[in-house]
Protein backbone atom coordinates (compact mmCIF):
# COMPACT_ATOMS: atom_id res chain seq x y z
CA UNK A 1 0.00 0.00 0.00
CA UNK A 2 2.62 2.60 1.45
CA UNK A 3 4.60 1.56 -2.49
CA UNK A 4 2.56 3.60 -4.25
CA UNK A 5 2.54 6.95 -2.27
CA UNK A 6 4.05 8.96 -4.77
CA UNK A 7 5.54 12.32 -4.19
CA UNK A 8 6.64 14.92 -7.09
CA UNK A 9 8.98 16.92 -7.66
CA UNK A 10 8.79 19.78 -10.52
CA UNK A 11 12.97 21.17 -11.17
CA UNK A 12 13.32 24.25 -12.48
CA UNK A 13 9.98 24.32 -15.36
CA UNK A 14 10.52 27.08 -17.80
CA UNK A 15 7.75 27.71 -20.18
CA UNK A 16 8.05 29.99 -22.83
CA UNK A 17 6.03 30.31 -25.76
CA UNK A 18 5.16 33.10 -28.57
CA UNK A 19 3.11 35.54 -28.46
CA UNK A 20 0.95 36.63 -31.82
CA UNK A 21 3.35 39.34 -31.83
CA UNK A 22 6.26 36.71 -32.43
CA UNK A 23 7.81 37.65 -29.22
CA UNK A 24 8.77 35.40 -26.78
CA UNK A 25 6.64 35.74 -23.84
CA UNK A 26 7.83 34.01 -20.46
CA UNK A 27 5.41 32.34 -18.31
CA UNK A 28 7.09 30.09 -15.95
CA UNK A 29 10.95 30.88 -14.78
CA UNK A 30 12.74 27.96 -13.46
CA UNK A 31 9.78 26.93 -11.27
CA UNK A 32 10.91 24.17 -8.51
CA UNK A 33 9.06 22.77 -6.06
CA UNK A 34 7.95 19.50 -4.19
CA UNK A 35 4.22 17.88 -3.44
CA UNK A 36 3.98 15.83 -1.02
CA UNK A 37 2.04 12.65 -0.82
CA UNK A 38 -1.16 12.77 1.00
CA UNK A 39 -0.84 16.63 1.83
CA UNK A 40 -2.77 19.33 0.14
CA UNK A 41 -0.58 21.52 -1.22
CA UNK A 42 -1.62 25.50 -2.64
CA UNK A 43 -0.48 27.67 -5.61
CA UNK A 44 -1.47 31.22 -4.92
CA UNK A 45 -0.52 34.12 -6.96
CA UNK A 46 -1.59 37.03 -8.96
CA UNK A 47 -3.64 36.38 -12.16
CA UNK A 48 -1.53 35.37 -15.22
CA UNK A 49 1.24 34.03 -13.12
CA UNK A 50 1.17 30.87 -14.55
CA UNK A 51 -0.45 28.90 -11.80
CA UNK A 52 -3.02 26.77 -14.08
CA UNK A 53 0.23 26.54 -17.08
CA UNK A 54 1.71 24.66 -13.94
CA UNK A 55 -0.74 22.84 -13.41
CA UNK A 56 -1.57 21.61 -16.78
CA UNK A 57 2.43 20.87 -16.68
CA UNK A 58 2.19 18.44 -13.67
CA UNK A 59 -0.70 17.15 -15.42
CA UNK A 60 1.39 16.24 -18.25
CA UNK A 61 -1.04 17.99 -20.99
CA UNK A 62 1.31 20.60 -21.34
CA UNK A 63 5.23 20.14 -22.19
CA UNK A 64 7.62 22.64 -20.15
CA UNK A 65 10.08 24.19 -22.74
CA UNK A 66 12.87 23.20 -20.15
CA UNK A 67 13.24 20.99 -16.76
CA UNK A 68 10.89 18.23 -16.56
CA UNK A 69 8.34 16.88 -13.46
CA UNK A 70 9.35 14.01 -11.58
CA UNK A 71 7.72 11.30 -9.67
CA UNK A 72 9.02 9.28 -7.00
CA UNK A 73 8.28 6.64 -4.44
CA UNK A 74 8.04 8.68 -0.86
CA UNK A 75 10.45 6.66 1.00
CA UNK A 76 13.18 5.62 -0.99
CA UNK A 77 13.28 8.74 -3.03
CA UNK A 78 13.72 6.76 -6.56
CA UNK A 79 12.00 7.20 -9.60
CA UNK A 80 8.17 5.66 -9.52
CA UNK A 81 7.75 3.21 -11.69
CA UNK A 82 4.46 4.73 -13.04
CA UNK A 83 2.85 8.03 -12.91
CA UNK A 84 0.40 8.53 -10.30
CA UNK A 85 -3.58 8.48 -11.19
CA UNK A 86 -4.43 12.04 -11.43
CA UNK A 87 -7.89 13.42 -12.03
CA UNK A 88 -8.38 17.07 -12.64
CA UNK A 89 -11.46 19.76 -11.07
CA UNK A 90 -11.22 22.81 -13.58
CA UNK A 91 -12.38 26.62 -13.14
CA UNK A 92 -14.56 26.51 -16.15
CA UNK A 93 -16.33 22.75 -14.96
CA UNK A 94 -16.01 21.57 -18.68
CA UNK A 95 -18.51 19.65 -18.07
CA UNK A 96 -19.93 17.40 -21.43
CA UNK A 97 -23.20 19.58 -22.39
CA UNK A 98 -24.64 16.32 -24.48
CA UNK A 99 -24.24 14.17 -21.43
CA UNK A 100 -26.07 13.66 -18.80
CA UNK A 101 -24.68 14.11 -15.02
CA UNK A 102 -24.34 10.32 -14.54
CA UNK A 103 -22.70 9.92 -18.36
CA UNK A 104 -20.00 13.37 -17.14
CA UNK A 105 -19.23 11.30 -14.11
CA UNK A 106 -18.69 8.00 -15.57
CA UNK A 107 -17.00 9.69 -19.07
CA UNK A 108 -13.37 8.94 -17.37
CA UNK A 109 -14.18 5.16 -16.97
CA UNK A 110 -15.88 4.80 -20.39
CA UNK A 111 -13.18 5.58 -22.19
CA UNK A 112 -11.08 3.40 -19.94
CA UNK A 113 -13.07 0.04 -21.00
CA UNK A 114 -15.64 -0.69 -17.97
CA UNK A 115 -18.72 -2.38 -18.22
CA UNK A 116 -21.99 0.00 -18.64
CA UNK A 117 -23.29 -1.65 -15.51
CA UNK A 118 -20.71 -0.76 -13.28
CA UNK A 119 -19.97 2.23 -14.24
CA UNK A 120 -23.51 3.59 -13.63
CA UNK A 121 -23.14 2.08 -10.03
CA UNK A 122 -19.57 4.11 -9.72
CA UNK A 123 -20.64 7.31 -10.69
CA UNK A 124 -23.79 6.97 -8.61
CA UNK A 125 -21.78 6.63 -5.39
CA UNK A 126 -19.56 9.37 -6.12
CA UNK A 127 -22.10 11.19 -7.08
CA UNK A 128 -23.78 10.60 -3.50
CA UNK A 129 -20.27 11.66 -2.14
CA UNK A 130 -20.78 15.30 -3.23
CA UNK A 131 -24.83 15.06 -2.37
CA UNK A 132 -26.32 14.87 -6.05
CA UNK A 133 -27.82 11.47 -5.68
CA UNK A 134 -30.74 11.46 -7.72
CA UNK A 135 -29.41 13.58 -10.35
CA UNK A 136 -27.94 11.26 -12.79
CA UNK A 137 -30.39 11.81 -15.70
CA UNK A 138 -30.08 15.36 -15.73
CA UNK A 139 -28.27 17.46 -18.02
CA UNK A 140 -25.47 19.81 -16.68
CA UNK A 141 -27.34 23.21 -18.24
CA UNK A 142 -30.80 22.12 -15.98
CA UNK A 143 -27.56 22.74 -12.60
CA UNK A 144 -26.88 25.67 -11.38
CA UNK A 145 -22.90 27.06 -10.84
CA UNK A 146 -22.40 25.22 -7.70
CA UNK A 147 -23.88 21.76 -8.50
CA UNK A 148 -22.26 21.62 -11.58
CA UNK A 149 -18.83 22.32 -10.23
CA UNK A 150 -20.10 19.36 -7.52
CA UNK A 151 -20.30 17.56 -10.89
CA UNK A 152 -17.03 18.08 -12.08
CA UNK A 153 -15.55 17.33 -8.66
CA UNK A 154 -17.37 13.68 -8.83
CA UNK A 155 -16.13 13.09 -12.08
CA UNK A 156 -12.76 13.39 -11.00
CA UNK A 157 -13.36 11.66 -7.70
CA UNK A 158 -14.73 8.66 -9.48
CA UNK A 159 -11.26 8.11 -10.80
CA UNK A 160 -10.07 7.26 -7.40
CA UNK A 161 -6.73 9.74 -7.91
CA UNK A 162 -3.72 9.55 -6.41
CA UNK A 163 -3.52 12.89 -6.75
CA UNK A 164 -6.34 15.70 -7.23
CA UNK A 165 -5.84 18.76 -9.40
CA UNK A 166 -7.97 21.56 -8.66
CA UNK A 167 -7.61 24.40 -10.77
CA UNK A 168 -9.42 27.02 -9.35
CA UNK A 169 -12.30 25.02 -8.63
CA UNK A 170 -14.69 27.65 -6.88
CA UNK A 171 -13.43 30.59 -9.34
CA UNK A 172 -16.60 30.85 -11.58
CA UNK A 173 -18.96 30.90 -8.09
CA UNK A 174 -20.67 33.07 -6.48
CA UNK A 175 -19.50 34.04 -3.01
CA UNK A 176 -21.69 31.92 -0.85
CA UNK A 177 -21.65 28.76 -2.84
CA UNK A 178 -17.96 28.83 -2.68
CA UNK A 179 -17.35 29.17 1.31
CA UNK A 180 -20.36 25.79 1.58
CA UNK A 181 -18.21 23.74 -1.40
CA UNK A 182 -14.91 24.52 0.22
CA UNK A 183 -15.70 23.05 3.36
CA UNK A 184 -17.27 20.42 1.82
CA UNK A 185 -14.10 19.86 -0.54
CA UNK A 186 -11.97 20.26 2.93
CA UNK A 187 -14.01 17.20 4.35
CA UNK A 188 -13.64 15.21 1.33
CA UNK A 189 -10.08 15.72 0.64
CA UNK A 190 -9.40 15.42 5.04
CA UNK A 191 -11.41 11.86 4.45
CA UNK A 192 -9.79 10.05 1.16
CA UNK A 193 -6.55 11.28 2.40
CA UNK A 194 -5.39 11.84 -1.33
CA UNK A 195 -2.39 14.18 -2.78
CA UNK A 196 -4.04 17.11 -3.70
CA UNK A 197 -2.93 20.67 -5.52
CA UNK A 198 -4.62 23.08 -5.14
CA UNK A 199 -4.37 26.71 -7.73
CA UNK A 200 -6.07 29.56 -6.35
CA UNK A 201 -6.03 33.37 -5.95
CA UNK A 202 -8.12 33.27 -2.76
CA UNK A 203 -5.76 33.50 0.19
CA UNK A 204 -9.03 32.58 2.32
CA UNK A 205 -9.07 28.96 0.27
CA UNK A 206 -5.60 28.28 0.45
CA UNK A 207 -5.37 28.50 4.03
CA UNK A 208 -8.75 26.38 4.75
CA UNK A 209 -7.63 23.51 2.19
CA UNK A 210 -4.19 23.70 2.47
CA UNK A 211 -1.14 22.52 4.35
CA UNK A 212 1.16 23.72 2.45
CA UNK A 213 0.71 27.34 0.31
CA UNK A 214 3.20 27.68 -2.47
CA UNK A 215 3.16 31.62 -3.56
CA UNK A 216 3.69 32.55 -6.90
CA UNK A 217 5.25 36.03 -8.34
CA UNK A 218 3.88 37.70 -10.97
CA UNK A 219 4.54 37.05 -14.35
CA UNK A 220 6.95 35.29 -15.25
CA UNK A 221 6.08 33.49 -12.44
CA UNK A 222 8.44 31.76 -9.70
CA UNK A 223 7.72 30.25 -6.35
CA UNK A 224 8.29 33.31 -4.11
CA UNK A 225 7.54 31.40 -0.76
CA UNK A 226 6.25 28.39 0.93
CA UNK A 227 4.40 28.44 3.69
CA UNK A 228 3.10 25.72 6.19
CA UNK A 229 -0.47 26.04 7.71
CA UNK A 230 -0.46 24.49 10.98
CA UNK A 231 -3.96 25.20 11.65
CA UNK A 232 -6.37 22.26 13.26
CA UNK A 233 -8.29 20.03 10.69
CA UNK A 234 -10.77 19.91 9.82
CA UNK A 235 -11.10 23.54 8.78
CA UNK A 236 -14.64 25.18 8.80
CA UNK A 237 -15.62 28.96 8.02
CA UNK A 238 -14.67 28.82 12.56
CA UNK A 239 -11.45 28.72 11.31
CA UNK A 240 -11.00 31.87 10.13
CA UNK A 241 -11.63 33.14 13.51
CA UNK A 242 -8.32 31.62 14.75
CA UNK A 243 -5.22 34.30 15.64
CA UNK A 244 -3.09 32.14 14.04
CA UNK A 245 -5.58 32.20 10.61
CA UNK A 246 -5.07 35.98 10.62
CA UNK A 247 -1.28 36.37 11.04
CA UNK A 248 -1.24 33.90 8.08
CA UNK A 249 -3.40 35.89 5.89
CA UNK A 250 -1.70 38.97 6.56
CA UNK A 251 1.74 37.12 5.62
CA UNK A 252 0.13 35.90 2.62
CA UNK A 253 -1.52 39.29 1.79
CA UNK A 254 2.14 40.79 2.31
CA UNK A 255 3.93 38.22 -0.04
CA UNK A 256 1.08 39.28 -2.96
CA UNK A 257 0.45 42.49 -2.64
CA UNK A 258 3.31 43.40 -4.42
CA UNK A 259 3.36 40.94 -7.21
CA UNK A 260 -0.47 41.78 -7.91
CA UNK A 261 0.57 45.70 -8.27
CA UNK A 262 3.26 44.24 -10.31
CA UNK A 263 0.51 41.84 -12.87
CA UNK A 264 -1.79 45.08 -12.83
CA UNK A 265 1.63 47.21 -13.98
CA UNK A 266 2.16 44.67 -16.35
CA UNK A 267 -1.83 44.54 -18.11
CA UNK A 268 -1.79 48.11 -17.97
CA UNK A 269 1.64 48.30 -20.42
CA UNK A 270 0.10 45.68 -22.57
CA UNK A 271 -3.15 47.29 -23.04
CA UNK B 1 -72.22 31.83 0.90
CA UNK B 2 -74.58 34.58 -0.27
CA UNK B 3 -72.84 36.35 -2.47
CA UNK B 4 -72.10 32.55 -4.95
CA UNK B 5 -75.49 32.77 -6.98
CA UNK B 6 -75.53 36.34 -8.45
CA UNK B 7 -71.45 35.82 -9.04
CA UNK B 8 -72.07 32.39 -10.40
CA UNK B 9 -74.84 33.46 -13.08
CA UNK B 10 -72.81 36.79 -13.95
CA UNK B 11 -69.40 33.88 -15.15
CA UNK B 12 -71.99 31.80 -17.15
CA UNK B 13 -73.01 35.13 -19.07
CA UNK B 14 -69.48 36.53 -19.19
CA UNK B 15 -69.15 33.09 -20.53
CA UNK B 16 -71.59 32.43 -23.78
CA UNK B 17 -70.84 36.39 -24.06
CA UNK B 18 -66.75 35.55 -24.61
CA UNK B 19 -67.66 32.43 -27.03
CA UNK B 20 -68.74 34.49 -29.17
CA UNK B 21 -66.39 37.36 -29.00
CA UNK B 22 -63.03 34.82 -28.96
CA UNK B 23 -64.33 33.05 -32.23
CA UNK B 24 -63.87 36.59 -33.56
CA UNK B 25 -60.82 37.06 -31.89
CA UNK B 26 -59.38 33.78 -33.25
CA UNK B 27 -60.12 34.92 -36.78
CA UNK B 28 -57.79 38.07 -36.51
CA UNK B 29 -55.20 35.83 -35.41
CA UNK B 30 -52.12 35.62 -37.89
CA UNK B 31 -52.21 31.82 -38.03
CA UNK B 32 -56.03 31.75 -38.86
CA UNK B 33 -55.59 35.30 -41.23
CA UNK B 34 -52.87 32.83 -43.08
CA UNK B 35 -55.08 30.08 -43.86
CA UNK B 36 -57.61 32.13 -44.78
CA UNK B 37 -56.11 33.65 -47.32
CA UNK B 38 -54.98 30.55 -48.68
CA UNK B 39 -58.62 29.29 -48.77
CA UNK B 40 -59.46 32.73 -50.85
CA UNK B 41 -56.95 32.04 -53.19
CA UNK B 42 -58.01 28.75 -54.08
CA UNK B 43 -61.79 29.90 -54.49
CA UNK B 44 -61.24 33.03 -56.48
CA UNK B 45 -59.13 31.06 -58.65
CA UNK B 46 -61.77 28.11 -59.02
CA UNK B 47 -64.19 30.93 -59.97
CA UNK B 48 -62.34 32.76 -62.18
CA UNK B 49 -61.74 29.47 -64.04
CA UNK B 50 -65.00 28.68 -64.49
CA UNK B 51 -66.27 32.37 -65.10
CA UNK B 52 -64.08 33.08 -67.83
CA UNK B 53 -63.82 29.58 -69.36
CA UNK B 54 -60.06 29.37 -69.19
CA UNK B 55 -58.97 26.31 -71.19
CA UNK B 56 -57.43 24.13 -68.27
CA UNK B 57 -54.55 23.21 -70.46
CA UNK B 58 -53.42 26.73 -68.58
CA UNK B 59 -54.99 27.01 -65.90
CA UNK B 60 -56.97 23.53 -64.14
CA UNK B 61 -59.75 24.42 -61.93
CA UNK B 62 -58.03 23.21 -58.50
CA UNK B 63 -61.28 20.73 -57.61
CA UNK B 64 -59.80 19.29 -61.10
CA UNK B 65 -56.31 19.04 -59.71
CA UNK B 66 -57.37 17.52 -56.26
CA UNK B 67 -59.27 14.99 -58.51
CA UNK B 68 -56.23 14.18 -60.26
CA UNK B 69 -54.00 13.88 -57.49
CA UNK B 70 -56.22 11.65 -55.85
CA UNK B 71 -56.62 9.84 -59.49
CA UNK B 72 -53.07 8.97 -59.26
CA UNK B 73 -52.40 8.09 -55.97
CA UNK B 74 -55.17 5.61 -56.45
CA UNK B 75 -53.08 4.20 -59.37
CA UNK B 76 -50.39 4.01 -57.58
CA UNK B 77 -48.35 5.60 -60.32
CA UNK B 78 -47.72 8.37 -58.68
CA UNK B 79 -46.50 6.69 -54.93
CA UNK B 80 -43.66 4.60 -56.57
CA UNK B 81 -42.80 7.56 -58.33
CA UNK B 82 -42.45 9.05 -54.41
CA UNK B 83 -40.89 6.23 -53.13
CA UNK B 84 -38.21 6.49 -56.47
CA UNK B 85 -37.60 9.73 -55.25
CA UNK B 86 -37.22 9.85 -51.70
CA UNK B 87 -34.97 6.68 -52.06
CA UNK B 88 -32.67 8.67 -54.29
CA UNK B 89 -32.69 11.93 -52.24
CA UNK B 90 -32.25 9.96 -48.69
CA UNK B 91 -29.78 7.12 -50.22
CA UNK B 92 -27.40 9.89 -51.75
CA UNK B 93 -27.98 12.36 -48.69
CA UNK B 94 -26.54 9.37 -46.21
CA UNK B 95 -23.94 8.89 -48.47
CA UNK B 96 -23.18 12.40 -48.12
CA UNK B 97 -23.44 12.19 -44.45
CA UNK B 98 -21.38 9.74 -43.74
CA UNK B 99 -18.30 10.64 -46.48
CA UNK B 100 -18.90 14.15 -45.60
CA UNK B 101 -18.31 13.95 -41.95
CA UNK B 102 -15.62 11.31 -41.71
CA UNK B 103 -13.58 14.17 -44.30
CA UNK B 104 -15.10 16.97 -42.52
CA UNK B 105 -13.35 15.76 -39.38
CA UNK B 106 -10.12 14.19 -41.23
CA UNK B 107 -9.72 18.03 -41.99
CA UNK B 108 -10.43 19.73 -39.11
CA UNK B 109 -7.92 17.35 -37.04
CA UNK B 110 -4.97 17.33 -39.89
CA UNK B 111 -3.46 20.81 -41.88
CA UNK B 112 -2.11 18.88 -44.28
CA UNK B 113 -5.41 17.22 -45.10
CA UNK B 114 -7.32 20.60 -44.50
CA UNK B 115 -5.14 22.29 -47.14
CA UNK B 116 -5.42 20.00 -49.34
CA UNK B 117 -8.78 19.59 -49.39
CA UNK B 118 -9.63 23.56 -49.44
CA UNK B 119 -8.79 24.25 -52.77
CA UNK B 120 -10.90 21.58 -54.30
CA UNK B 121 -13.59 22.49 -52.12
CA UNK B 122 -12.99 26.05 -53.07
CA UNK B 123 -13.49 24.90 -56.72
CA UNK B 124 -16.00 22.99 -56.43
CA UNK B 125 -18.45 24.39 -54.12
CA UNK B 126 -19.52 27.43 -55.90
CA UNK B 127 -20.91 25.87 -59.19
CA UNK B 128 -24.19 25.08 -59.63
CA UNK B 129 -24.24 21.11 -59.21
CA UNK B 130 -26.68 20.91 -61.67
CA UNK B 131 -24.11 21.86 -64.46
CA UNK B 132 -22.43 18.33 -63.45
CA UNK B 133 -25.47 16.70 -65.18
CA UNK B 134 -24.37 16.00 -68.70
CA UNK B 135 -20.58 14.85 -67.11
CA UNK B 136 -22.05 12.36 -64.98
CA UNK B 137 -24.20 11.08 -67.35
CA UNK B 138 -21.11 10.17 -69.35
CA UNK B 139 -19.53 8.57 -66.39
CA UNK B 140 -22.26 6.46 -64.84
CA UNK B 141 -24.95 6.39 -67.22
CA UNK B 142 -28.04 7.53 -65.89
CA UNK B 143 -29.45 4.67 -63.61
CA UNK B 144 -28.78 4.55 -59.85
CA UNK B 145 -25.37 5.10 -59.25
CA UNK B 146 -25.59 8.45 -61.22
CA UNK B 147 -29.05 9.30 -59.21
CA UNK B 148 -27.32 8.45 -55.71
CA UNK B 149 -24.00 10.63 -57.41
CA UNK B 150 -25.89 13.55 -58.12
CA UNK B 151 -27.73 13.57 -54.54
CA UNK B 152 -24.50 13.20 -52.65
CA UNK B 153 -22.86 16.01 -54.33
CA UNK B 154 -25.66 18.29 -53.65
CA UNK B 155 -25.40 17.48 -50.01
CA UNK B 156 -21.81 16.78 -49.39
CA UNK B 157 -20.18 20.15 -49.35
CA UNK B 158 -22.58 22.07 -46.64
CA UNK B 159 -22.17 19.22 -44.65
CA UNK B 160 -17.88 18.79 -44.94
CA UNK B 161 -18.17 22.73 -44.03
CA UNK B 162 -20.18 22.74 -41.21
CA UNK B 163 -18.24 19.34 -39.85
CA UNK B 164 -15.26 21.27 -39.83
CA UNK B 165 -16.51 24.37 -38.73
CA UNK B 166 -18.08 22.62 -35.45
CA UNK B 167 -14.92 20.45 -34.72
CA UNK B 168 -12.86 23.76 -34.61
CA UNK B 169 -15.21 25.54 -32.46
CA UNK B 170 -15.23 22.82 -30.01
CA UNK B 171 -14.18 24.14 -26.39
CA UNK B 172 -10.63 23.66 -25.97
CA UNK B 173 -11.67 22.98 -21.83
CA UNK B 174 -13.60 19.46 -22.82
CA UNK B 175 -10.90 18.51 -24.64
CA UNK B 176 -8.24 18.93 -21.95
CA UNK B 177 -11.04 17.33 -19.95
CA UNK B 178 -11.44 14.43 -21.81
CA UNK B 179 -7.74 14.08 -22.37
CA UNK B 180 -7.49 14.41 -18.01
CA UNK B 181 -9.96 11.83 -18.09
CA UNK B 182 -7.64 9.07 -20.04
CA UNK B 183 -9.11 9.41 -23.65
CA UNK B 184 -7.08 8.75 -26.77
CA UNK B 185 -6.80 10.88 -29.59
CA UNK B 186 -9.51 9.09 -31.02
CA UNK B 187 -11.83 8.75 -28.03
CA UNK B 188 -11.87 12.38 -28.08
CA UNK B 189 -12.45 12.57 -31.72
CA UNK B 190 -15.62 10.30 -31.36
CA UNK B 191 -16.77 11.23 -28.10
CA UNK B 192 -15.98 15.39 -27.53
CA UNK B 193 -15.17 16.59 -30.46
CA UNK B 194 -18.15 15.04 -32.92
CA UNK B 195 -21.25 14.84 -30.08
CA UNK B 196 -20.20 19.13 -29.77
CA UNK B 197 -20.00 19.71 -33.60
CA UNK B 198 -23.69 18.25 -33.98
CA UNK B 199 -25.54 21.10 -34.11
CA UNK B 200 -23.08 22.72 -36.40
CA UNK B 201 -23.11 19.43 -38.83
CA UNK B 202 -27.10 19.89 -38.49
CA UNK B 203 -27.24 23.20 -39.99
CA UNK B 204 -24.97 21.79 -42.72
CA UNK B 205 -27.77 19.03 -43.19
CA UNK B 206 -30.23 21.60 -43.38
CA UNK B 207 -28.51 23.17 -46.38
CA UNK B 208 -27.66 19.98 -48.20
CA UNK B 209 -30.67 18.03 -48.18
CA UNK B 210 -32.64 21.46 -49.90
CA UNK B 211 -29.80 20.76 -52.16
CA UNK B 212 -30.03 17.21 -53.19
CA UNK B 213 -33.45 17.40 -53.22
CA UNK B 214 -33.82 19.79 -56.07
CA UNK B 215 -30.46 18.08 -58.13
CA UNK B 216 -32.46 14.74 -57.88
CA UNK B 217 -35.94 16.07 -59.31
CA UNK B 218 -33.76 18.21 -62.29
CA UNK B 219 -31.69 15.01 -62.59
CA UNK B 220 -35.19 13.01 -62.67
CA UNK B 221 -36.43 15.49 -65.45
CA UNK B 222 -33.92 15.46 -67.87
CA UNK B 223 -32.72 11.15 -67.47
CA UNK B 224 -35.49 10.18 -65.26
CA UNK B 225 -38.16 7.14 -65.97
CA UNK B 226 -39.27 6.86 -62.84
CA UNK B 227 -39.52 9.52 -60.13
CA UNK B 228 -40.98 12.45 -59.28
CA UNK B 229 -39.24 14.60 -61.72
CA UNK B 230 -39.99 12.40 -64.64
CA UNK B 231 -43.53 12.35 -64.06
CA UNK B 232 -43.67 16.23 -63.82
CA UNK B 233 -41.77 16.36 -67.20
CA UNK B 234 -43.89 13.97 -68.87
CA UNK B 235 -46.87 15.19 -68.03
CA UNK B 236 -45.97 18.65 -69.07
CA UNK B 237 -44.79 17.05 -72.49
CA UNK B 238 -48.67 15.65 -72.84
CA UNK B 239 -49.92 18.92 -71.63
CA UNK B 240 -51.57 16.90 -68.71
CA UNK B 241 -51.34 20.27 -66.70
CA UNK B 242 -54.00 18.95 -64.00
CA UNK B 243 -51.33 16.18 -62.94
CA UNK B 244 -48.61 18.94 -63.59
CA UNK B 245 -50.11 20.74 -60.39
CA UNK B 246 -50.50 17.48 -58.82
CA UNK B 247 -46.58 16.53 -58.62
CA UNK B 248 -46.10 20.03 -57.49
CA UNK B 249 -48.58 19.60 -54.79
CA UNK B 250 -46.59 16.29 -53.86
CA UNK B 251 -43.27 18.16 -53.94
CA UNK B 252 -44.39 21.38 -52.03
CA UNK B 253 -45.92 18.88 -49.63
CA UNK B 254 -42.43 16.84 -49.49
CA UNK B 255 -40.29 20.01 -48.82
CA UNK B 256 -43.07 21.00 -45.98
CA UNK B 257 -42.64 17.48 -44.31
CA UNK B 258 -39.13 17.40 -44.30
CA UNK B 259 -38.96 20.91 -43.39
CA UNK B 260 -40.74 20.22 -40.06
CA UNK B 261 -38.76 16.95 -38.81
CA UNK B 262 -35.86 18.99 -39.37
CA UNK B 263 -36.93 21.65 -37.09
CA UNK B 264 -38.08 18.61 -34.49
CA UNK B 265 -34.62 17.31 -34.84
CA UNK B 266 -33.85 21.05 -33.92
CA UNK B 267 -35.46 21.03 -30.86
CA UNK B 268 -34.42 17.61 -29.65
CA UNK B 269 -30.37 18.71 -30.00
CA UNK B 270 -31.24 21.85 -28.00
CA UNK B 271 -32.01 20.51 -25.23
CA UNK B 272 -28.98 19.65 -23.82
CA UNK B 273 -27.46 22.82 -25.48
CA UNK B 274 -25.90 25.02 -22.62
CA UNK B 275 -27.63 28.39 -22.51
Amino acid sequence: MEADVVAFDCDDVSLTYSAKSGAPVEALQRVSLRINPRRVTAIIGPSGCGKSTLLLIIRGLLAPSAGRVRFVDAQSGAMASAKPRMATVWQGFNLFPWRTVGENVSFGLEVGGMTHSERAGRARRSLAQVDLSGFESKYPRQLSGGMRQRVGLARALVMEPEVLLLDEPFGALDAQTRLVLQEQLARLVEKSGTTAVLVTHSIEEAILLADTILVMTARPGRIAAEIRVDLPRPRTMATTHLNGYSSLFGQIYGLLRDEVVKAMATEMERA
Amino acid sequence: MLDERPSTSATVKRTTGSSVFNFIQKLGEPRVVGWIAVAFVLIMWEVVVVAAHLNPIYLPRPTHILIALLAMFKTGDLFSDLLATLGRIFGGFAVALITGTLLGIWMATSERVSAIADNFIAALYPLPKVTLIPLLIIWLGTGGPFMLTISALGAIFPIVINTVLGIRQCDSGLILAARDLGASNRQIISMVLLPSAVPSIFAGVRLGIGVSIILVVAAEMVVGKVGLGARLYLAGQVLETEQVFAVLIVLAILGVVVTKIQDLIDVWLNQWRLS
